[in-house]
Parts: C-alpha cells; sequence; structure tokens
C-alpha cells in the first residue's frame, strides 16, 4: 500500500481495520489519511458507532416483534409430532 | 425431562429465539424455520443438556449453528450479490479522484439521543434494505460478533470475497443511516 491514499482506498483501509489487524504501512498510510481528512475521519467514527450499537441493540430488542401465532402453532404441531411418532 | 419441556421452551424462549434470529437472518421465514430447527434439535439433543446452563443459553447456542446453517444454505442455493452491481453503487458514493462525492454529514452523538426505539428501528430497516446475503454476513459480523475468519471457514468463502461483501455493507448502511436522519445533526 502506498503511503497517500485516496478517502475511497482510506474507507477501504477502515472497514478493514474493524476486522483485522493492518500491516504497519497500512495502519500508516489510514492514521495520516484520517490526520488530514474530516470526511473519513466521521466515516471511521460512525462505524464504530454503528458497531456499538448493534452490540447495545442485541441485547436490548425486547420490543422488536416475536414469533407470530401461526409460526408457534406451526411449530408446537412439529415439535409434538416428534414427541409422539 | 419430559415433554412439556419442548413446548415450555416454546413458550418461554419462542420469541427470544425468533429475534435473535430475526435480526441475523432479514427474514422471518427464515428465522421461524431457523427457531423449529433449534426446538427439534434441542428435543433430540436433550439427553446431552446437562443443565449446567440456562435453558436460554443452550437453545441459543443451538440457534447460532442453526444461522450459520441457513446462511450457508442460501449461499449454495442463490449467487453471491454480483460483484459488478454492486461496485457500480460504491463508485456512486465517490468521485473519480477517489474523494468522496458527498460531505459525510456528522451523527452527532447516538449514544446519547432520547430516541433509542428510532435508533434500532433505523438500523433493522437498513439491515433489512441490503442485499440477503451481504445482509446475513454483515450481521454474522457486527450482530453476533463472530470473527471474519471464523465467518469464512462456516460459509466456504474466500476471505477476500467476505471482506469486500462486509465493506461494502457498511458504505451501504452508513449511507442509509444517513438518509434516515441519523444523529440528526449536520454539523
Amino acid at each position: 500500500m502506498k503511503w497517500r491514499v485516496s478517502c475511497k482506498e482510506s474507507t477501504e483501509l477502515v472497514s478493514r481495520a474493524m476486522d483485522e489487524r493492518l500491516t504497519f504501512a497500512d495502519r500508516l498510510a489510514m492514521r495520516m489519511h484520517l490526520a488530514i481528512c474530516r470526511n473519513c475521519a466521521r466515516f471511521a467514527r460512525q462505524l464504530q458507532d454503528m458497531r456499538r450499537l448493534f452490540q447495545a441493540e442485541t441485547a436490548a430488542s425486547e420490543d422488536a416483534p416475536g414469533l407470530s401465532p401461526d409460526a408457534r402453532q406451526r411449530i408446537a404441531t412439529e415439535l409434538q409430532k416428534k414427541l409422539d411418532p | 425431562m419430559n415433554s412439556l419441556d419442548a413446548h415450555a421452551w416454546l413458550a418461554d424462549h419462542g420469541d427470544y429465539l425468533f429475534r435473535v434470529a430475526r435480526r441475523q437472518l432479514h427474514s422471518d421465514e427464515l428465522a421461524e424455520d431457523a427457531v423449529q430447527e433449534t426446538l427439534l434439535a434441542a428435543l433430540s439433543a436433550q439427553a446431552r443438556y446437562a443443565g449446567d446452563a440456562s435453558p436460554r443459553t443452550w437453545l441459543v447456542a443451538i440457534l447460532k449453528h442453526k444461522i450459520v446453517d441457513c446462511i450457508r444454505r442460501q449461499m449454495r442455493e442463490t449467487s453471491l450479490p454480483r460483484d459488478e452491481d454492486d461496485a457500480e453503487s460504491v463508485d456512486l458514493l465517490f468521485r473519480q479522484d477517489g474523494h468522496w462525492a458527498e460531505p459525510v454529514k456528522s451523527w452527532g452523538n447516538p449514544q446519547a439521543d432520547a430516541e433509542r426505539g428510532q435508533l434500532r428501528r433505523a438500523l433493522d430497516e437498513c439491515a433489512d434494505r441490503l442485499k440477503p446475503l451481504m445482509a446475513q454476513v454483515f450481521s454474522l459480523r457486527e450482530v453476533a460478533g463472530m470473527e471474519t475468519e471464523e465467518i469464512c471457514k462456516e460459509l466456504g468463502i474466500t476471505p477476500t470475497n467476505c471482506w469486500v461483501l462486509l465493506h461494502r455493507a457498511r458504505l451501504f448502511m452508513r449511507e442509509c443511516l444517513t438518509l434516515n436522519g441519523f444523529g440528526g445533526t449536520s454539523a
């Protein structure tokens, strides 16, 4: 990876950094870009926000819809079938 | 354990299992199937349930496998999202020289936003709007918190495939959340 990257390339590095440890050169290129680019710095912060929100919302999503009555009935029937063959 | 337990699992944990599955599979139908498969598998395996975990923890552990199985099946039956289509959508976000086409607007502080329910709906709606496989792989990573290496191995896709899907999903999610007034400020 070169030293100077475009915004498009920087978003690729930012995204990859969410999943794995970047090489030293990539990390440096990313940090140098983020230090001078407001748009990409925001993008990087938003990916982190998105991850935090997803994790928080997964833990507390009690008000999301549950099983429909139809599906519940269908599953109960399948369980019963297996219980008394 | 007896037959009462299987029905009690459905009564006590059915909604919870469904919500977990729905957020990762992005389809009511697939999520219902995953819940059913989980309870049937639990019934077959109940002799192995040592009772040292709560029933819910045990059921969720089975569900996780069923969700991955389901996505693997999707992957075999439908092809991966067409690379060129998505590449075009990505290109729209950037100018020819690689700069952002539009300034990236601030989200303010979404953690502090009082409208938690609204945030959750926006997250779910935007994720549902991704192409199914992209949404599912994205959710394995961001909702279920699986490592990318594990995702590739379980789904039999290359790291490059996996990484391109994740990156595009993130670009599209961010765009969608911003269009949905995420953060609310344009400072």
